[in-house]
């Protein structure tokens, strides 16, 4: 009898070892050396079509083949199995790809850029000490005030305006939201066209500087009227300002007027333009998503609670700061969390328009740079720490918030 | 009941400031969706607005930026490898997910709340965290004292790569979000169908799976959304050196960045063909994105 449930407890071991490691195992190494080899032979048009159907479909062949294995187990033991094949794969996958390799980088970033030697500290060191890493961090902690507040500033207001109209309101709605969809390539492509410039006989394209450059009485982007051509004159007009390029305010002729060396003029001075244009498309691109998420909570909001506001006399401001904010203040902090954490993890707007020079840069942009350009992975991992460290707590806080709402 | 105790100016006011917020929404796309149907040499002669201004805007409107940008460019080409990309990258975190949901919701089993925590745990990680060790792994494998676990296999700049690389990234979410879905379906179906001798394999697929259509769906639109939008994947996984590995999305960026000079022609045509098919997906299924998108909140 002994003997026997040793031998069932050793089976069933090893079917647990089949299904958690081995079975996945055997399916991502056959996934991913069929479909190299077949890169290397077929030509592209072929691997493309072969490619979709036939890699959405090689993992359905796992399930069906651990599905038979099954059938051989013991009756009694069959569910615990089956429980085991079923969650296999997801935590193989998510082992592999995520806990090993975040284990893996936090270790990196002990050692040198070949990883070879142990350096203790030095990476981190290097993290809060060098120029271009201290500019970085400033730029990510302006990003991370400056965005998560506009977003959900203007968010809350469309939220709220739209929530008031009786048609219209999901119009206005997809209008904001839209961006959301667009990739922040795309979009950075779009706002680098506003801020495009050119230098100064050349005809602006980019708004901006169009409306500039044609200020004045006889100031012309190089239009034609009636046949004749009015070129831009340089002495009299203002000149277009490559806006992408400034990194303070110090070239503009703003800056001439606030040159009184007080303390206030020298920090605006200092402004760092081209980030906070950049930091517009970001606004520009999750507003719409604050916006939708808000005006689902305001709809959760009891009408009464609403009339009794408006019963005592409370204006429409008071009643959105006294009522609707307060109530959908747990919404506030879910989407803040969100925009804190994609913030973080910006990278396509920068890599796009300024590839992170110009004191633009971002951590995640850095993380890759140290990674792709320097190729010095014990720095690369550093930032990369960095960025975990910084959105721990957020998700933490999150966490807890979840446990408490369950436990109420 | 409350519309009606509004005072008068409370609607033309709310009109007027979302008609204005929209409409600083809509700018930015509508000169640069003008310019793309703009000759490259007209957009570098006169600005959009003062092509509109003078009237010489509908000579100039033609359809040449797309086509160059097609063929001279072969922005088709990078549409299907991004088509390649995407489309098992969603299907495969979905499958996994949906398998190991059905079991975090209706199967009974040691260390199920340790390995839900697990997947719920991994979803704090950001993919920063994962990228070099990942790139190290599909190059050489893994070794654990000098016993080869996964063998070199050189998968960078292949699909397949990506393909795992997104599995892993978005399984956490799906899983949550599918055991999330499948927790609220009828448990009295389910178990029935038990009693009545189903194996989980049938119930899984004739049941479940079946019921389980929107809140896939809803996954589904995020992902696809997501993988389709992704640059720094594709980016580190594809590599943007080899023109024939390009997606949508890093050929853009090769185009932004400013590999012709000036091409405005085609960076405005391609980047709106770029646009167009999220946004087809978008306006298809925003139901389901905004669903996805909620709940994704916190995808790493």
């Amino acid at each position: 009898m002994k003997q026997n449930t040793q031998e069932k407890k050793l089976f069933n071991f090893g079917i647990s070892t089949l299904a958690l490691a081995i079975f996945p195992l055997f399916w991502f190494l056959s996934q991913a050396i069929l479909f190299r080899e077949l890169t290397e032979i077929v030509t592209r048009n072929v691997l493309v079509l072969i490619a979709i159907p036939l890699g959405s479909t090689f993992i359905f062949l796992l399930f069906i083949g651990m599905n038979k294995l099954i059938n051989f187990a013991p009756k009694d033991s069959r569910d615990v199995l089956e429980a085991r094949m079923f969650v296999g794969p997801s935590i193989f996958m998510i082992g592999l790809f995520l806990f090993y390799p975040a284990v893996r980088t936090f270790y990196l970033s002990f050692k040198d850029r070949y990883s070879n030697d142990f350096v203790g500290f030095e990476n981190y060191v290097w993290a809060v000490t060098d120029a271009e890493m201290i500019t970085t961090i400033r730029n990510q902690v302006i990003w991370l005030i400056a965005v998560v507040t506009l977003t959900l500033i203007v968010g809350l207001i469309v939220g709220w305006l739209t929530d008031r109209l009786n048609k219209g309101e999901s119009f206005f709605k997809s209008i904001v939201f839209m961006p959301m969809a667009i990739s922040a390539v795309g979009a950075t492509a779009i706002f680098k066209f506003i801020y495009e410039y050119r230098p100064p006989p050349l005809t602006q394209i980019g708004i901006i500087n169009g409306i500039r450059v044609s200020k004045g009485d006889n100031c012309y982007n190089n239009r034609i009227i009636d046949g004749e051509f009015y070129g831009f004159d340089d002495a009299s007009c203002v000149a277009p300002v490559g806006w992408l390029q400034q990194r303070d305010l110090s070239a503009l002729p703003i800056a001439e007027t606030l040159q009184d060396g007080s303390w206030l003029s020298n920090m605006f001075v200092n402004l760092p333009v081209n980030t906070l244009l950049l930091m517009v498309i970001m606004v520009w691109m999750y507003t719409g998503f604050a916006a939708v998420v808000f005006s689902a909570g305001i709809k959760a909001i009891p009408a009464e609670i609403m009339e009794a506001g408006q019963i005592d006399g409370a204006s429409e401001i008071r009643i959105f700061r006294s009522i609707v904010v307060p109530y959908i203040k747990s919404t506030i902090v879910v989407v803040g969390t969100y925009m804190v954490v994609t913030v973080l993890k910006a990278f396509d707007i920068i890599y796009v328009s300024t590839r992170g020079d110009l004191e633009t840069n971002l951590l995640a942009v850095k993380m890759l740079d140290e990674f792709s350009k320097y190729r010095n992975f014990g720095r690369s991992s550093t930032v990369a720490v960095i960025i975990f460290i910084c959105v721990l707590p957020v998700i933490i806080g999150t966490a807890l918030r979840e446990r408490d709402n369950l436990d109420s | 009941m409350t519309r009606n105790t509004q005072k008068w100016y409370d609607k033309p006011m709310t009109k007027l400031i979302l008609v204005s917020i929209a409409l600083t929404w809509i700018f930015p796309i509508f000169g640069f969706l003008l310019s793309s149907f703009r000759p490259g040499e007209a957009i570098k002669r006169t600005s959009w607005w003062d092509a509109i201004y003078t009237g010489t805007i509908w000579s100039e409107l033609t359809l040449q930026n797309y086509q160059e940008v097609f063929r001279a460019e072969n922005l088709d080409r990078s549409f299907y490898n991004s088509l390649a990309v995407t489309i098992p990258s969603t299907i495969i975190p979905i499958t996994i997910a949906a398998f190991a949901a059905y079991a975090f919701a209706f199967m009974e089993f040691r260390g199920k709340n340790v390995l839900f925590l697990f997947v719920v745990g991994s979803m704090i990680i950001p993919l920063q965290m994962s990228l070099i060790p990942l790139v190290q792994l599909f190059k050489d494998g893994i070794e654990i004292a000098g016993i080869p676990i996964i063998p070199a296999l050189d998968l960078n700049g292949t699909f397949v790569a990506t393909w795992f690389a997104h599995t892993g990234f978005g399984l956490p979410l799906a899983t949550f979000l599918l055991r999330d879905f499948m927790m609220g379906l009828p448990r009295s179906v389910i178990e029935s169908a038990k009693i009545d001798g189903a194996t989980n394999f049938t119930t899984f697929f004739r049941l479940v799976l079946p019921l389980s259509v929107a809140g896939i769906a809803a996954f589904a639109t995020f992902q696809f959304l997501w993988v389709y939008n992704d640059f720094l994947v594709a980016n580190v996984f594809l590599g943007i050196y080899k023109p024939e590995n390009l997606v949508v999305t890093s050929h853009m960026s090769q185009i932004v960045v400013g590999r012709f000079g000036e091409a405005w022609h085609l960076r405005t045509s391609g980047a709106i063909i770029s646009i167009l098919v999220p946004l087809g997906v978008f306006f298809g299924l925003q139901r389901f994105f905004i669903r996805g998108l909620i709940g994704g909140a916190v995808k790493g």
